[in-house]
């Protein structure tokens, strides 16, 4: 017994049982249809998307924009306290 | 238990068992196997999705039924084959059968009961070649309802049968047009999906299920911009190398693939992108290339290919390097990453006499970029490639002269010629963009041979003085000669002395030539007042010489303008310790500024701006000018300007913000300008992030919580929605401002809740309009967003960034802030404001971080309050 629940305890392998006469509960899973179309399908309003799902155009705005000046891209900011000037 | 789970997998792995098993039970007929057989499947029904054994039991029962039909049909007389009739076989009656036992369950109230049966009917569909035409009509149609299945998992599946039919009807249907429902009606549903369902599951699962055809591709390359990062990789690394040679697309879809892939927001989108182009677009033009060569084709194949250069020729004439080339053109970025990820062609690549003597825009783009790429990246391990591969100053100079020489001469001959030589022009472009990458180059080269640097110095000083220049390239030339010249005051000074000579070169030749035609002119038209004896042709041609003039004049204010003001783009040193600076401005830019022509004026205000960088008390004196042109101009003079007056803050520093409110409600008026100007509202939320994130604006400030508060209503203001300039921009600012220091994220504390009551209020505006058009997110989601930027675990601790991961050191912050946020909380839960909005504020109060390490009369204080406010059912 000490075995057995240790193997159990590792990995409960799933069966399906295709001996067995199919019991009431699984048959009912089974066959039970929906109990009308709209009960299973995405509401109308979710099968149009506005954005087509898409991104907007990136602007790459990063850290490296921060430490420039506009009119002077190639300059790093502040250089001039720190140089010479 | 044992001997059931040998019969499931015996089941699962062995296909042939069954057939056995058949051949085995001869006392079993047809009927009751097909009976057993559908039985046994219907069990596999409702297991779940998360156990593999279902998906196991369901590639069997393909596998299976696959087989026993190819094996019936082989029993079948070939006569009847070739008649392409479908004959009825045990196997054929087998999957009517379980189809139409399986297809009711199709729209089963279970979901796993669906998602079994939609993978099973998809599963069977893609491994049959053939089924009989009624049974399939209704395995279509039963899948065609399931694609709009509540549950994403079930779409998929149908998907992936239905991608399958979408090909194979969409192959069929020039035979039998006479179908109504045929190919492209699925197709075209399946395309709607495709681009709406919400599930990017769904989505990915046909962008590689699809078939690629002319009329689905622009539906699936779409797919590049996914908001999905994992769709849009399959794209890149599934779809496009499956796709076949890359040359068949447009060149604009190709710039554009290209372009998004590789400035991708993910790394491994990028990254894929990157594979693609040094993978496999590359071989799609070597192979071609190596196929015209002949021999050397065949045994390339298989094994890895040689480097060939003419198919990184034809590649980057495929993406068009003479537009994708330039700055900011992606060219750039993908021949850095294929220089990175193929050591075979770094390796292989020479650049000898010949190379140089017969550079094309693709060829010299290649050493340009294979320059740029061991100067920075592989932290200099590269650089012995450059001394190796790449020319000395003395021969890059010779190469310069000869192609400025072709391209001044083409520039020329185009001018004489008629404006609709389409050729000649282009060539010119060509021409150009050769100029600018020797330029590109000559920017990177070590100047410390006396000999080379005499010479480059002295062909870019001629160069300079030609009117004809373009603008890109006198912007480089300009930039190579401030390297070459030392960078040291005195360097600064030569280098300013010398572009300055070149600006007074060109006013004079323009004048010159302007002088020398108009006494063409009023020779030839004094000769016509003699003969035709008429008085107003001549006051018509003065008229004329004057128009001539004022045009002559105006574009040599702009070339001078623009040279100068490529000048001051590299100038750092005080205006006014250098006399040229000061005459080039007041004989220059100042009348430039005062001038009636626009774009003169324009291009004078820049220069004046680039002036005010270097000299703190002309800046200070032209403020009110440069708000004037803020508050009277055009929306791009009116970024101008502001980028002027945020570069002089940041320059100068912020006082004069702060002792100036016009110059605070300038940036006011420029956050509210989005729905009259967007372009303005977002360059003036750059231009305040910088001031706040690099602390120009500091913390003592009285206008720093305006903007802050400005900024974070921005941010989720509906009115801000379409303004991606604005948004990005924040996305970005706003966590990383509160992040980074303690002061500022108490700051963002402080402003949050006023904020928030506004947006309450924007949101009842909204509700009371009944605008439903324009979205916007919940308050309690704002909430969240402001607790979240207000978290102190989140905040940068000076000295505590190596244990951040750590979750001990989490909890040992000082949580202080947070607990100052209860109290502002309590606080407006006390007050006269609106029940609605107290009934969203308090929530917020459980998702406060209470830190032990706060500060402890702090945490006994607000204790106290919240029981107060407990015991008051104020919440």
């Amino acid at each position: 017994p000490a075995s057995a629940t240790k193997t159990r305890k590792e990995k409960e392998p799933f069966e399906i049982d295709f001996l067995s006469s199919l019991s009431s509960t699984l048959a009912e899973t089974i066959y039970t249809p929906a109990a009308s179309n709209t009960v299973i399908s995405l509401p109308k309003k979710d099968w149009k998307s506005k954005t087509r799902n898409l991104l907007p155009d990136d602007k790459h705005f990063n850290s490296k924009q921060l430490l420039r000046l506009f009119l002077k891209p190639r300059a790093r900011m502040g250089t001039r306290r720190s140089g010479f000037g | 238990v044992i001997n059931l789970r040998k019969i499931q997998e015996a089941c699962c792995y062995e296909p042939t068992s069954k057939k056995k098993n058949k051949t085995g039970a001869e006392d079993f007929d047809e009927e009751q196997f097909t009976y057993e057989f559908t039985r046994c499947v219907l069990r596999v029904m409702p297991v779940k999705k998360s156990e593999s054994v279902g998906e196991r039991a369901i590639r069997f029962i393909g596998l299976f039924l696959r087989h026993a039909n190819e094996k019936d049909n082989e029993l079948i007389p070939e006569a009847d084959q070739e008649a392409g009739i479908m004959v009825e076989t045990p196997s054929t009656r087998l999957t009517s059968h379980l189809m139409a036992a399986i297809l009711p369950l199709l729209t089963a109230k279970e979901k796993f009961v669906r998602y079994r049966s939609t993978q099973l009917i998809s599963h069977v569909i893609n491994s049959l070649e053939a089924i009989d035409d009624d049974l399939f009509q209704l395995l279509r149609h039963g899948l065609l309802k399931r694609i709009h299945d509540k549950e994403a998992m079930v779409r998929v599946q149908a998907v992936l049968g239905l991608g399958r039919l979408a090909g194979n009807e969409a192959d069929g249907e020039a035979e039998d047009s006479d179908d109504d429902d045929s190919g492209a009606g699925l197709l075209e549903k399946l395309l709607d999906v495709l681009q709406n369902d919400p599930s990017a599951d769904v989505r990915r699962s046909l962008l590689v299920n699809l078939p690629i055809l002319p009329n689905t591709l622009p539906f699936l390359l779409e797919r590049a911009r996914d908001q999905d990062p994992a769709t849009r990789r399959a794209l890149y690394s599934r779809l496009l190398p499956a796709l076949g040679d890359f040359r068949h697309l447009s060149l604009s879809m190709r710039e554009k693939l290209l372009r998004w892939g590789l400035r991708d927001r993910d790394e491994n989108v990028r990254k894929a992108a990157g594979k693609l182009f040094r993978e496999r677009w590359i071989e799609d033009c070597a192979g071609t290339a190596e196929a015209e060569d002949g021999q050397e084709g065949e045994a390339a194949a298989g094994e890895a290919k040689p480097p060939s250069f003419d198919g990184l020729l034809e590649l980057l004439e495929r993406i068009d390097v003479v537009n994708s080339g330039v700055e900011n053109g992606v060219a750039l970025e993908a021949m850095k990453g294929f220089w990175e990820g193929r050591p075979d062609y770094r390796d292989a690549v020479t650049f000898d006499d010949n190379f140089w003597d017969t550079l094309t825009a693709e060829a010299v783009f290649m050493a340009r970029s294979f320059n740029d790429f061991c100067l920075n990246e592989g932290n200099g391990k590269f650089e012995a490639l450059i001394e190796e591969k790449m020319p000395e100053v003395t021969k890059l100079a010779f190469y310069l002269l000869r192609y400025i020489t072709v391209l001044v001469e083409a520039l020329k001959r185009v001018a004489a010629q008629e404006p609709s030589e389409d050729e000649e022009e282009e060539e010119t472009v060509e021409q150009e963009f050769i100029v600018e990458q020797l330029l590109h180059i000559a920017r990177t080269l070590d100047y410390s041979d006396e000999v080379g640097r005499r010479k480059m110095f002295a062909l870019l000083r001629q160069s300079l003085s030609i009117p004809d220049l373009p603008e890109e390239v006198t912007k480089l030339t300009v930039e190579v000669l401030r390297g070459i010249c030392a960078s040291d005051a005195a360097g600064e000074r030569e280098f300013c002395s010398v572009v300055l000579e070149a600006v007074a070169d060109v006013h004079d030749t323009i004048m010159d030539e302007a002088a020398s035609v108009n006494e063409d002119e009023s020779f030839h038209s004094a000769k016509s007042v003699v003969s035709s004896d008429g008085s107003p042709s001549k006051s018509q041609k003065t008229e004329e010489e004057d128009q001539d003039k004022a045009i002559r004049e105006i574009m040599v204010n702009m070339k001078c303008l623009h040279i100068v003001q490529c000048m001051l783009e590299n100038v750092e040193g005080n205006l006014q310790q250098n006399a040229n600076l000061v005459a080039m401005l007041n004989n220059l830019v100042v009348p430039a500024v005062r001038s009636h022509e626009a774009p003169v004026r324009e291009r004078g205000l820049l220069c004046l701006g680039l002036c005010s960088l270097l000299d703190k008390s002309l800046a200070e004196e032209n403020l009110t000018l440069f708000m004037h042109f803020f508050s009277k101009g055009h929306s791009a003079l009116q970024i101008t300007a502001l980028q002027i007056l945020t570069d002089i803050l940041n320059q100068h520093g912020a006082q004069t913000l702060e002792t100036n409110p016009a110059l605070l409600k300038v940036y006011l008026k420029a956050l509210k300008s989005g729905s009259k100007t967007p372009e303005v509202q977002a360059a003036a939320t750059v231009a305040i992030a910088k001031l706040m994130l690099g602390r120009v604006i500091s913390d003592s400030s009285p206008v720093i919580e305006d903007l802050l508060r400005t900024l974070v209503v921005l941010y989720f203001d509906p009115s801000t929605a379409h303004n991606q300039g604005v948004r990005q921009t924040l996305s970005y600012f706003l966590p990383v401002y509160s992040f980074s220091r303690k002061e500022n994220q108490d700051r963002m504390r402080k402003v949050a809740l006023d904020a928030l009551h506004k947006l309450f209020e924007v949101q009842e505006t909204l509700d009371d309009e009944g605008d439903a058009a324009v979205e916007m997110v919940g308050i309690s989601t704002i909430g969240a967003h402001l607790i979240d930027w207000t978290d102190p675990r989140k905040c940068y601790v000076p000295g505590n960034q190596l244990t951040l991961g750590d979750e001990g050191s989490k909890k040992a912050v000082n949580g202080d802030v947070h607990l100052e946020f209860a109290r502002d909380l309590l606080e407006r839960l006390g007050s006269s404001i609106s029940r609605e909005e107290k009934k969203l504020l308090a929530p917020l109060l459980q998702k406060l971080h209470v830190s032990p390490a706060s500060t402890h009369s702090l945490l006994r204080e607000i204790y106290a309050e919240v029981s107060d406010a407990i015991n008051s059912k104020l919440v």
